[in-house]
């Protein structure tokens, strides 16, 4: 049951049949119940009807009927048939109809008391009801009577049969019609979820860039994000390459240089070790560089928030163990509320990076504060610490590193441009000060 | 001084063990994390070195059982990749540092006697006890401010006396952190090479540096100068 039109068809019209069976069902009982009702009316009327025909002797005694209401009382096998029976269960008198049949009415009513039942008789389906009548005579003696009317089913079977197959063709009928209605309304309903599928199948065979057609409310979301995903796998993918290109062509500065040494090292083994030493360090440089520019996952809107405090209280544990030799003070102001949208992974490398060169050259005393609020857009954190800081000649050649392989500060790691990469990413700021502790005062801002 | 070294790539793998060796420690050298454990649990060691991506047991998850089992050796991760994520976990999981590959040896070296001399407690990287001072960076001596020329295997033995300045240093003790196992214990090798010390320390004889207690071992006799 993969797709979502079959189930919500299937389910629908589950729930459909067992309604309308139900429906059925129900109808055809209360049609019945009200039927043996009318029968049950029916009879007695006949039994009443009998009364009223019988007639008394000269003593007052009850003599049967001699002219019957009802025609087919006397009509042979009419499926009409009256029998009255005495008190004592001894048949008196049957009608003209039951000639050459015979229903045993064994059982005796009390006067006033009516049974109303179902009888099966000498291959007949038969509904009888009967009556008990208690008959005073002159003398003033009770004569004990059972008036039993009896009726054939098969008038009333016809009946209920008609019914039912009149009822079963129109909710038959109302099943298809409701079926036909919900099988449009399914179509039309998740049309545009099909209209979403082509447009991504259009985007996989690379016809179209994002889904931009017009899609109901409760879809938007889902489109959107897919849109936003699909542009951070492009500019991953844009990275990834430009990494690959920078890698590349950035190594073969190196290689050169090992290529065109002399190949006699023995004459001068020192110096051939120092340069070959110096050019596996500059490779190693530029491919951890392009590594880890091309690690960063960069904003996506799927990222849940990262707690900034977390992440540097977590660091600055882990640098504190490093550096314990230092025996330094590191003062946090960290604002619990304050959250990175992004790859925690990404925000660690920056933190990590900017914090270890704070640890590296400060004297005495490193600040972190992690702030948000109306003051700043989003948040802000700054480092700063006591050492020797940077000049500010000197600021744009510490980012360039990365990038420009062929300076090199003694002393300066990759940490500083990798970090401010990876800020270049998110959208975010790096802006460097003079911090009131002597060194340098690295502010990091990432807007929301 | 004992130093395991657990990684899984053979050349490095060598290539520490015989260069920590010609340094003067006393080596073992595990390929994988579960042997590592063994080694971890089994040896009495001074400092391991682990690579953060070991085959079988993962260079994170091992210093976590060393940790749990009272293993307190400084640890000293090597890892490929050097984000900080990696680093964070290794030393929250209880690693003391960290070195990013590739290394120079000398880095190493710097880290591995930082640790050592951490572990000893010990803050500073220059030991000095009276005249005498053991810089454990620069891997110098000098005595009253003259320079002392050891060999590799004579700074060790000065070194851990040191680090232990005070306490006696049992001769099985000293062999254990100074030789391979399948050193010939019973050869006075050590007993030549404490004449030695005593001799390019103290060659007046009038500090007597290191004392000899008779059945115990020795002692590092001067006291750690204050500040």
């Amino acid at each position: 049951m993969r797709s979502l039109h079959s189930r919500l068809l299937l389910a629908a019209s589950l729930v459909l049949a067992g309604f309308l069976g139900a429906t059925g069902l129900a109808l055809d009982k209360a049609f019945r119940v009200s039927a043996e009702a009318a029968m049950q009316d029916r009879l007695q009327s006949h039994i009443y009807a009998l009364l009223a025909a019988a007639d008394e002797d000269d003593n007052g005694r009850m003599t049967p009927p001699q002219e019957l209401p009802e025609p087919r009382f006397s009509k042979p096998d009419s499926g009409l048939y009256a029998v009255i029976t005495s008190g004592n269960g001894k048949p008196l008198w049957h009608s003209t109809s039951l000639t050459g049949r015979n229903i045993n009415v064994t059982e005796q009513q009390m006067p006033g008391k009516r049974h109303f039942s179902r009888l099966a008789r000498s291959g007949m389906q038969l509904y009888a009801l009967a009556l008990g009548v208690a008959w005073e005579d002159d003398a003033g003696t009770e004569a004990l009577y059972t008036f039993t009317v009896a009726e054939d089913t098969t008038v009333f079977q016809t009946e209920i049969d008609s019914f039912r197959s009149t009822l079963w063709r129109w909710l038959g009928g109302m099943a298809l019609v409701l079926l036909l209605a919900q099988g449009v309304i399914l179509r039309w309903g998740l049309r545009p979820l099909r209209t979403v599928s082509n447009d991504l199948q259009q985007i996989e065979k690379g016809r179209a860039d994002r889904l931009d057609g017009h899609y109901p409310r409760e879809l938007t979301g889902l489109t959107s994000s897919l849109n936003s995903l699909i542009e951070h796998s492009k500019a991953v993918q844009i990275r990834y390459r430009n990494s690959l290109d920078d890698l590349a062509h950035s190594l073969k500065t190196p290689l050169a240089i090992l290529q065109s040494s002399p190949p006699d090292s023995s004459r001068n083994p020192d110096t051939s070790h120092a340069l070959v030493r110096e050019q596996v360090e500059r490779m190693d440089e530029i491919i951890s560089h392009q590594l880890q520019r091309a690690a960063v996952s960069g904003r996506t809107t799927l990222a849940k928030p990262v707690s900034v405090g977390k992440v540097v209280e977590r660091l600055v544990r882990s640098l504190d163990k490093v550096y314990r030799e230092k025996q330094l003070t590191v003062n946090l102001e960290l604002d619990p509320s304050a959250s990175f949208t992004g790859d925690e992974a990404d925000l660690t490398e920056v933190l990590g990076n900017l914090l270890e060169n704070a640890y590296k050259y400060c004297h005495r005393a490193v600040r972190v504060c992690v702030r948000t609020g109306p003051h700043t857009d989003g948040v802000e954190i700054s480092i700063e610490d006591d050492g020797p800081g940077i000049a500010a000649d000197q600021v744009d050649t510490v980012l360039q590193r990365g990038k420009r392989m062929d300076e090199s500060i003694p002393g300066q790691g990759l940490g500083l441009s990798m970090a401010s990469e990876i800020i270049t990413v998110y959208g975010g700021q790096l802006a460097f000060a003079v911090s009131p502790l002597g060194g340098t005062l690295l502010r990091v801002s990432f807007r929301d | 001084m004992h130093i395991l070294v657990v990684e899984d790539e053979t050349r490095l793998r060598e290539q520490l063990r015989d260069r920590l060796r010609d340094s003067g420690y006393v080596v073992e050298v595990a390929a994988d994390g579960e042997e590592g454990l063994y080694y971890g649990e089994e040896y009495p060691l001074d400092l391991a070195i682990i690579d953060l991506g070991l085959p079988k047991l993962s260079g994170i998850e091992l210093i976590r059982r060393l940790r749990s089992r009272d293993r307190h050796f400084p640890i000293l991760i090597l890892t490929a990749r050097g984000n900080w994520q990696d680093k964070v976990d290794g030393l929250e999981t209880g690693a003391d540092d960290y070195l990013v590959k590739p290394f120079r040896f000398e880095e190493l070296e710097a880290r591995l006697n930082a640790l050592l001399r951490r572990a000893s407690g010990w803050s500073k990287p220059v030991l000095d006890c009276g005249p005498i001072s053991l810089d454990t960076g620069k891997q110098s001596i000098t005595v009253s401010g003259n320079a002392v020329e050891l060999t590799a295997f004579e700074y060790r033995v000065l070194e851990y006396l040191m680090l232990h300045a005070g306490e006696v240093i049992s001769k099985t003790e000293l062999t254990d952190n100074l030789y391979e196992q399948d050193f010939d214990r019973d050869s006075n090798v050590l007993e030549v090479f404490i004449g030695r010390l005593r001799r390019k320390l103290d060659p007046d004889n009038t500090i007597s540096p290191i004392e000899t207690l008779r059945g115990r071992g020795y002692r590092f006799r001067l006291e750690a100068n204050a500040g």
